[in-house]
């Protein structure tokens, strides 16, 4: 009987024990940290139509950093980025990413810019488990599902559109929106953000024209969003394409409210849309102006970038995206510093978690925590005057009354 | 785990364990087979998808590869794999080239080298699939070409893992120990009760079986369902014993209660109150059958202690005394009330006494008897056996014995009758028989004493004759005279003394005799009578015969008998011949070889064939009426049996008759009657 139970277990243990070959290696936790230096990653349009978005973020950012630098680091340790140019195209930022993590051995990664190329790299941050601090994105996909790698500084389009929409309709009046959103991820997002926004409205967008990245082929949008009549159109894109449309627009005696996401680039498009008869556009801005009037008591620390920007850059033009970018470091430098000595991704990821406020100056603050990872919800209007866009308290373009714009918006 | 013998196992564990082993094992091979397939199947299924999604990744990856566009290369792979529900499924993804260096890779840490040589895909095979383990855990690494045309220009490499199928198997275990277990309660459960079912009853039985057969047979049966009215008092057949049941008496086959032979079928009431059988289960068919044989042995029991009453009482209180004896060692296993009191002494006394102290006569014939009768039926009869009541009182009792099986020992039922009455009466036949043969014999003891008388008046005349005449005799010759007076006198005291003896009351104890003695006694008697008659007699008489056991007188009564017969016929023959006919009666004795034998012959008329077998009979006599009664030759025959002797009847060489009488010698023991042969019997068949 003994025997018939040991040759039984034989029978049944030894299929499950065959001979494999079995790979082995070890999973990377935490790269880029030597005693002198961390090593952070970045991968963004340094070049090409959307190369404006990513140098001026990137300066922005290297202000402070070089500032902290000179300061003798984050305990000792210099802050070291290397810093890819993908174009906006989301497979070279993706094979850059890859090139961080592996080759480059960075400890964090940081000021991505755009939708669809840090929505491309999201599985390297999973599968990585590495801390992505600061986007150049307000994409939904980033904030939801929650993802505790990623830590956005600023409001997200949603929030954008959505005070864009609540404004138009309830204090504006508006009914017939329109929506014109570059044919992508960003754009996708953009026009998601924008029909919940309406549908909470009980209302719908009348016309949507898009157009596909990289290009200026904006003919099919314009014709589909003129001939609905619109008295608003919500553009999601970038600054050229936006410039165009207006134009266009223009062009056949169409002319409602524009209504631009930050994305689309201020400077850019004000530079774009230089005409003597400038239409009413607005948009919107997670940032207050870096040398606005007031925002010594929005964000007073907008006068630190200005400061840092003119000693390491000099002769660059502060500006929003810059300021973000500089927002984007705040944020990395004091969750660092906050990590402590023993720095690791996760120790980093748990400060910044628990930070607590990090004060901006002013009525501003950013703040994180283990649920939210986005740092600031402020969504500010700027409207189009004499060929800059100057922060509106209300949207007094529009010959309707105005509002109250600006502040904390949901 | 010691191991213990399933045999020695209780009914409700044997069902339990076998039921559970059977159950188990077929369990374990579903289980197995079911994970097999599981197995087999979403291994097959994981490696269909993997090898889908190779392909899917490989017709795409063409195209980049040639223009070596290696983000976009990267950019495929992510996207193809990072789809939702892929993202478990794929471990990794990568690409190599025509020299199988590795283009593009899904992992965010350095390429491991070895994976890109673990799984070669062979010249024109259009996929390969080998099992590894990353980091431990087991996956699949699907390989598929890259071609343009038919060549290839590189290949796709797509990692699965295999973990899924590992933890659904192990799901799938979980799920099987769980179902099992449940199914070792449920059978655990209805194993039990099903054994409680089966084996409840059969406790029960054994419970009453144990009572049973300690005897009380009043246990109370219930088993089942609860059955009503099995009143024993309902049965006809257990109050009267003669009301046949078929039941019962079916065990003696043709043989109805009262033993008489029956043939054909028994009978039995037309509705039994009591053999019941109801319709049920197997449990409610045994405890059916179990009261039923319940039932059978209690009537059984019942007719037995009737039957053993009826013959216990006929032995307590039967007539006669009875022993059972025993045949090994001869002493008595069992004596009735009766025998207590004919032998005066008590039951416990008798009990383990040596039967044949009770009769030392015949103690040698007893155990002869009880010797031979193991091993034999058939019964003996013992007449007139010589018993001795306590204080050594001697009485007479015909005893028959008769084998019987008595505890498991082979032993004799003896019955004695007491016959001393008859014995007795016996005697005082005989005695009037001797009385009337001395009235026969008055006649010759009065010639007999006359010669003695007459010499002895002669004498005594001659001598007062002289004493008269004066004169002188010689004293010589007045000795004489003296002497030959003395001699008469002694004569005649012989024969009165022989007269006497003849008369005298036999005495009970038999003696060893010379048979010669008693025939010169009754010769001394009749001698001078039939001389006168003009008989002779010629005497042949042995020397050193075996001695006889007999009483002496009886014998001469039977040869004054059988010589008066002898008389007669010669003067029936005398007086037919008219002429001078001497007649001549010789006697002979011889013996030898255990036994003496008499032969009196006589030269008389004879006796007729058809005669023969009835002179013995009592009553019977061929005298005119008046001349005798015939009792004579019926007592002869008598005493002879008694001393276990025989008569024949022949013709003598002379015309007349002759009578051999036979008697056993002493010393070839009692018990055996001898016929002409010489054969010995053992039997006495009560006819002659």
């Amino acid at each position: 009987m003994k025997k018939c139970f040991f040759l039984f277990l034989l029978f049944v243990m030894v299929p499950s024990c065959s001979p494999v070959e079995n790979i082995e290696f070890d999973e990377i936790t935490d790269n880029g940290i030597s005693d002198g230096e961390i090593h952070i990653g970045s991968s963004l349009a340094l070049d090409g139509y959307a190369g404006f978005l990513g140098r001026e973020t990137l300066r922005g950012a290297m202000s402070y950093i070089k500032f902290i630098n000179e300061q003798g680091g984050v305990y000792g340790r210099r802050i070291r980025v290397t810093a890819y140019d993908d174009g906006y195209d989301p497979p070279r930022c993706l094979a850059n990413t890859q090139k961080l993590l592996i080759k480059d051995e960075v400890f964090a990664l940081f000021c991505y810019v755009g939708t669809p190329t840090t929505v491309k790299i999201l599985p390297l941050v999973e599968q990585a488990r590495v801390p992505l601090v600061g986007m150049f994105t307000g994409a939904n996909a980033l904030r939801e599902p929650f993802n505790r790698y990623l830590f956005s500084v600023r409001a997200s389009y949603y929030e954008e559109t959505g005070a864009a929409v609540r404004h138009m309709v309830r204090d504006l009046d508006m009914q017939r929106i329109a929506v014109f959103y570059q044919y992508d991820a960003y754009g996708f997002d953009g026009l998601t953000g924008a029909e919940l926004a309406l549908q909470e409205e009980g209302l719908a967008p009348v016309a949507r024209g898009s157009y596909i990245r990289g290009t200026s082929n904006i003919e099919d949008g314009v014709n589909r969003i003129v001939a609905s009549r619109a008295e608003a159109v919500v553009m999601i894109g970038t600054a050229g394409p936006c410039a165009a449309f207006i134009g266009a627009c223009r062009d056949r005696g169409f002319n409602p409210l524009f209504y631009a996401v930050s994305f689309v680039g201020a400077e850019e498009l004000a530079r774009v849309l230089d005409d003597p008869d400038p239409p009413r556009v607005v948009m919107s801005q997670v940032v207050p102006p870096p040398e606005g009037p007031r925002t010594k008591e929005l964000m007073a620390c907008a006068g630190e970038y200005v400061t840092l920007l003119a000693r390491y850059y000099p002769g660059e033009k502060p500006n929003y995206i810059g300021l973000e970018g500089y927002l984007n470091a705040r944020v990395l430098v004091a969750g660092l510093k906050r990590a402590g000595r023993d720095l690791t991704r996760e120790g980093f990821l748990s400060a910044l978690e628990s930070m607590g406020p990090l004060p901006l100056g002013g009525s501003s603050q950013i703040s994180f925590g283990p649920r939210d990872h986005q740092g600031m919800d402020q969504v500010y209007f700027s409207t189009l005057v004499n060929g800059t866009f100057v922060l509106a308290d209300d949207w007094s373009v529009s010959p309707d009354r105005g509002r109250e714009g600006g502040g904390k918006t949901q | 785990m010691s191991m213990f013998s399933f045999q020695a196992m209780s009914l409700k564990n044997k069902i339990f364990f076998s039921t559970l082993a059977v159950i188990m094992i077929i369990s374990v091979i579903i289980a197995l087979l079911a994970r097999w397939i599981l197995i087999s199947g979403l291994s097959s299924e994981l490696e269909l998808r993997g090898v889908a999604v190779a392909r899917s990744i490989s017709e795409r990856a063409g195209g980049h590869l040639l223009d070596k566009d290696y983000p976009a290369l990267l950019s495929l792979l992510f996207e193809e794999t990072r789809l939702r529900e892929r993202q478990h499924m794929i471990n990794y993804v990568f690409v190599t080239d025509r020299e199988n260096a590795v283009l593009a890779h899904t992992f965010t840490r350095p390429f491991p080298d070895r994976l890109r040589h673990v799984n070669p895909i062979p010249a024109r095979a259009e996929k390969s699939v080998r099992l590894l383990r990353i980091n431990s855990s087991p996956a699949y690494d699907i390989g598929v070409p890259v071609r343009e045309g038919i060549y290839r220009i590189g290949s796709v490499h797509v990692g699965l893992n295999k973990t899924h199928i590992d933890s659904l198997v192990a799901k799938l275990r979980f799920m099987f120990l769980g179902f099992i277990s449940a199914v070792i309660v449920i059978i655990f459960g209805i194993s039990h009760r099903l054994a409680q079912y089966i084996t409840s009853p059969v406790t029960k039985l054994i419970a009453i079986s144990d009572e049973l057969s300690k005897g009380n047979f009043d246990v109370p049966i219930h088993l089942g369902p609860q059955q009503g009215g099995w009143d024993m008092s309902d049965c006809p057949a257990f109050q009267d014993a003669n009301v046949p049941c078929w039941h019962f008496d079916d065990q003696v086959p043709g043989r109805a209660q009262d033993g008489e032979m029956h043939h054909g079928p028994l009978g039995k009431c037309r509705e039994c109150t009591f053999y019941r059988r109801r319709s049920g289960d197997e449990v409610i068919q045994l405890a059916d059958s179990y009261i039923n044989m319940v039932w059978s042995i209690r009537l059984y029991r019942r007719r037995l202690q009737e039957s053993e009453g009826k013959y216990r009482s006929l032995f307590n209180s039967g007539p006669d005394p009875i022993f059972v004896v025993d045949c090994s060692d001869y002493t008595i296993l069992d004596a009735n009330p009766r025998s207590e009191e004919l032998y005066n002494y008590s039951k416990k006394d008798l009990v383990g006494l040596f039967f044949p102290d009770l009769c030392p006569d015949s103690a040698r014939e007893f155990m002869d008897m009880f010797d031979e009768k193991t091993g034999q039926d058939g019964c003996i009869y013992f007449p007139k056996i010589l018993q001795y009541k306590r204080g050594r009182k001697p009485f007479y009792v015909n005893i028959h014995a008769c084998p019987i099986s008595y505890r498991g020992r082979r032993a004799v039922i003896l019955a004695a009758t007491d016959i001393t009455e008859m014995m007795e009466k016996d005697a005082q036949l005989i005695q009037a028989s001797k009385m009337k043969t001395l009235g026969e014999m008055s006649a010759g003891i009065a010639h007999e004493l006359n010669q003695p008388l007459n010499a002895i008046k002669m004498s005594s005349e001659y001598l007062v004759m002289i004493a008269e005449s004066g004169r002188r005799v010689e004293e010589e010759k007045l000795l004489d005279l003296f002497g030959d007076i003395s001699v008469q006198v002694d004569r005649a005291t012989e024969i009165i003394n022989n007269l006497r003896a003849f008369g005298r009351k036999a005495t009970l104890r038999r003696e060893q005799i010379d048979i010669n003695a008693p025939i010169r006694g009754v010769l001394s008697i009749l001698g001078k009578q039939f001389m006168l008659q003009d008989i002779d007699f010629r005497l042949e008489l042995g020397e050193s015969l075996p001695l006889v056991v007999a009483h002496d007188n009886r014998l001469q009564q039977v040869f004054f008998n059988i010589l008066t017969n002898a008389r007669d016929a010669i003067r029936e023959r005398q007086s037919k011949s008219g002429t001078e006919f001497s007649g001549m009666i010789r006697i002979r004795t011889t013996g030898g070889a255990g036994q003496v034998t008499v032969s009196i012959s006589d030269n008389g008329s004879g006796i007729p064939l058809h005669v023969r077998d009835k002179i013995f009979e009592p009553f019977f006599t061929t005298k005119e009426s008046g001349q005798g009664m015939g009792l004579g030759l019926a007592i002869c025959m008598g005493i002879i049996r008694d001393y276990k002797g025989s008569v024949e009847i022949g013709d003598s060489s002379a015309g007349g008759t002759e009578f051999k009488i036979y008697f056993p010698g002493a010393e070839s023991g009692p018990g055996r009657t001898v016929d002409d042969k010489g054969q010995q019997h053992g039997k006495d068949s009560g006819n002659r």
